[in-house]
């Protein structure tokens, strides 16, 4: 904290601070409100386990990638692509603090009491603050969540020397972090277009185009994979990109108007004939159709609608069958489709849950005469009303677009179902009411991993194993199928009372 | 019987003990105000009425249920109004009460006719079907304070009822509290704002450490019973003026009636 040379204070006892002093000030407590916001959240140790745990689940996959594809190491392109598309993705879903700059988180999370909210009440500007927000959320993920995947390729090159290893992971760290900035630039640009009054449909025409052209023309895909793969493209092209990246931030946050706010909507009563409607029967305790019809309501009003768990699964989806297309070019393999595609796609049950959850929190419930247990229960119901349709969409494209076999197809829509219940149990069990949160948490997020891995790893390699199919194959996996889901279903029914249990004891 | 019972209720999170022995009642036909300063206890004793803790010793009834054994019931037969509003929500103001009578499993008729009434006694028919989320503050806490009236409990919960309120509308839903309470029921009231405990209570419990400290009528009071700041302002412990800003320290060590002198001679020109 150093003011001016000649910022001596005058009688109110004020300091006159240069922009650059109030900057560095500003940036180290954005950190340190990082730090503690986490280590707060979850107790120090496990927040500070959590690179540990990420470089683990890195090398893991990594390790079974390349095993899978017969690759050449730390740099085979086909990892490279991999780890640098879920990079780049993870950073266009970090862009989205972006709306902390504005009234639209508010309406999300309620009133916000970080640093963030104190341009609100300080000599500060909200554009600068935002920016100063976003740096530092960008070094924050660089080194808590980049670094430890570019890391775990150590694993990969055992007998390489020390200095070749830390050179290329070096290389691979600043690759990775320039793929996350530059998805994060992508998604902090678009809101600040939202912020001028850009429509929607405008961006998703945009997003259209941009994925019909980096499919169909080989020389846009091509650069689009030099920008999301800056280790391969080489110093000039990553240094455009990181450029690039740099412009397009400072441009996104320039033009970031901060007083946008979404003009007041009303709109008709659709709570009781959407309450009326739901198919619980007259069996079930009352306001269980209330519960419901309120998380389906404000889902579906809130921005992005209904669309949203959808285009989480789609990109769940896109990525997985880039995966299987490059590794079916590379090694002539392809798994079942069915098998494979109900395994994995089981997973956006958290995205969906996360959803789901995004709109209220157990606080709320707790001045109506309902337990936390029927408000998890309703969380199913929704979750299963929405989650259906969200993966059934992509599935199907999934099995007409690799031709799946008869029985692979009925033997993954078991899977998915199944495993999707599954996914969810595990969810609700391990996280409670705050998935997102549970992310930065080592024990939980490895307990979550774990029973990932427990169920989709041997269906995967039954998947990639047995082509198609064959019945006995099929009979075991949708055995699996059923049988995780009976233990999704317990999970899901035992999270109600376990969390009230905790809830009672922490408040 | 009492409709609130409250005696030698214990909770500590941790090696803080947030409510220590704390105990009052609440009759019906009463407006009881519950004053303290900040970290008093009066959130976990809240908390401890509705059920969503469980207290490490003591004895708790609300309506002759306990709260801690039986929360749902408690909360089905109360009504609560939470200091924090509700979460955004992208509920209207009317789908809001319609989602509230249906966990309270209230006919939907009835539902209405009370939406109805509330909304003309509060005046917000016009953001009836106006998102929560784009409500003003005001607003959204005259859509609570509709909540939790909107089955007739026989007892309400209430924590800083008249936040973010209009001067107009403060004064009708005081006059609403008191006029409530006097039909036999029990109004039990959180608040800091000592002019709104002095305007509608039959009665106040001051805590401070986590007790009650002290209680008082304020139905006919003597004519030379001390003002209820006075009595506030002495009941302040010295652990807790220890964390008050000097200022505030001064006021409770040398009694309101020297309040005004400093700052007298301060802004005299």
């Amino acid at each position: 904290m150093t003011p001016d040379a000649d910022g001596g204070g005058d009688s109110r006892g004020s300091r006159t601070w240069n922009d650059d002093s109030r900057t560095r000030l500003l940036f180290a407590a954005l950190l340190r409100e990082e730090w503690r916001l986490h280590a707060g959240l979850f107790g120090g140790w496990r927040f500070a386990a959590f690179p540990l745990v990420v470089a683990a689940l890195a090398a893991t996959g990594a390790y079974a990638l390349l095993e899978s594809v017969g690759g050449s190491g730390l740099t085979d392109e086909t990892l490279l692509l991999s780890v640098h598309l879920l990079t780049a993705g993870f950073g266009l879903y970090s862009g989205t603090a972006a709306f902390a700059g504005s009234d639209m988180l508010e309406n999300v999370f309620g009133e916000l009491s970080f640093l963030l909210g104190t341009a609100a009440t300080l000599p500060l500007s909200r554009r600068r603050l935002l920016g100063l927000f976003l740096l530092k959320d960008a070094l924050f993920y660089a080194v808590v969540f980049v670094l430890p995947m570019a890391a775990s390729g150590i694993v990969l090159a055992p007998t390489a020397s020390p200095g070749a290893i830390a050179a290329t992971v070096g290389a691979l760290w600043l690759s990775l972090s320039l793929a996350f900035a530059a998805g994060m630039a992508v998604t902090v640009a678009a809101i600040a277009a939202r912020t001028r009054g850009v429509p929607t449909w405008a961006f998703a025409a945009a997003i259209a185009v941009a994925v019909a052209g980096a499919w169909l023309v080989d020389s846009v895909g091509a650069a689009v994979r030099a920008v999301v793969v800056p280790f391969e493209a080489g110093l000039p092209v990553a240094a455009g990109t990181a450029v690039g990246t740099l412009l397009l931030a400072v441009v996104a946050v320039a033009a970031y108007d901060p007083t946008y706010g979404r003009p007041t909507r009303t709109v008709g009563d659709r709570f009781v004939s959407l309450s009326d409607r739901l198919p619980l029967g007259d069996g079930s305790e009352p306001g269980t159709n209330a519960l419901v019809a309120k998380t389906l309501l404000d889902l579906s009003r809130s921005s992005g609608g209904v669309w949203k768990p959808l285009v989480s699964a789609t990109i769940l989806f896109a990525l997985v069958a880039a995966l299987v297309g490059i590794v079916g070019s590379i090694t002539g393999i392809e798994p079942a489709p069915g098998v494979f595609f109900g395994g994995v796609l089981g997973l956006s049950a958290f995205t969906t849950y996360n959803w789901l959850t995004q709109f209220d929190d157990l606080e709320a419930y707790r001045i109506y005469p309902v337990g936390i247990a029927d408000v998890f229960r309703a969380k199913r119901t929704a979750f299963v009303l929405v989650g259906a349709p969200t993966v059934l969409v992509p599935y199907l494209a999934a099995v007409g677009w690799f031709g799946a076999t008869l029985l692979d197809a009925v033997v993954g829509a078991v899977l998915l179902a199944g495993y999707g219940l599954y996914y969810y149990g595990l969810t609700v069990y391990v996280a409670g009411f705050d998935p997102n949160e549970f992310l930065f948490d080592a024990v939980r997020f490895g307990t979550f991993t774990l029973g990932v891995a427990v169920a989709l790893v041997p269906a995967l390699v039954v998947g990639f194993v047995v082509v198609p199919p064959s019945i006995a194959s099929g009979t075991a996996l949708a055995g699996a199928g059923l049988g995780f889901g009976l233990v999704g279903y317990v999970l899901s029914s035992r999270a109600g009372p376990r969390w009230q249990r905790q809830y009672r004891a922490d408040r | 019987m009492a409709a609130i019972r409250v005696e030698g209720l214990c909770k500590s999170y941790g090696s803080v003990r947030a409510v220590d022995e704390m105990g009052f009642r609440v009759d019906r036909g009463e407006v009881f105000g519950f004053l303290g300063p900040n970290g008093a206890g009066k959130t976990t004793t809240i908390r401890a009425l509705t059920g969503q803790i469980e207290p490490d010793a003591g004895t708790v009834r609300v309506l002759g249920r306990d709260p801690t054994t039986e929360p749902i019931e408690t909360r089905r037969h109360v009504g609560i109004l939470p200091e924090q509003g509700s979460p955004p929500s992208f509920l209207t103001p009317r789908e809001y009460l319609e989602f509230v009578g249906s966990v309270r499993d209230l006919e939907p008729s009835y539902v209405a006719e009370r939406i109805d009434r509330w909304t003309d006694r509060l005046g917000f028919g016009g953001k009836l079907d106006t998102l929560h989320t784009d409500l003003s503050r005001g607003q959204q806490q005259k859509v609570m304070i509709a909540q939790a009236f909107l089955h007739e409990p026989d007892a309400v919960l209430i924590d800083e009822p008249l936040a973010n309120l209009d001067p107009l509308v403060q004064e009708q839903v005081k006059r609403f509290l008191v006029a409530y309470a006097a039909d036999d029921n029990a109004v039990f009231v959180s608040t800091h704002n000592i002019e709104v405990a002095e305007s509608i209570c039959t009665r106040v419990g001051i805590v401070a450490d986590g007790r009650t400290v002290t209680e008082r009528s304020l139905e006919d009071p003597p004519a030379d019973a001390d003002p209820l700041l006075e009595v506030f302002l002495e009941e302040v412990t010295d652990a807790e003026a220890r964390d008050l800003p000097a200022s505030a320290r001064r006021i409770v060590e040398d009694g309101i009636d020297d309040i005004d002198e400093p700052n007298r001679e301060a802004t005299e020109p």
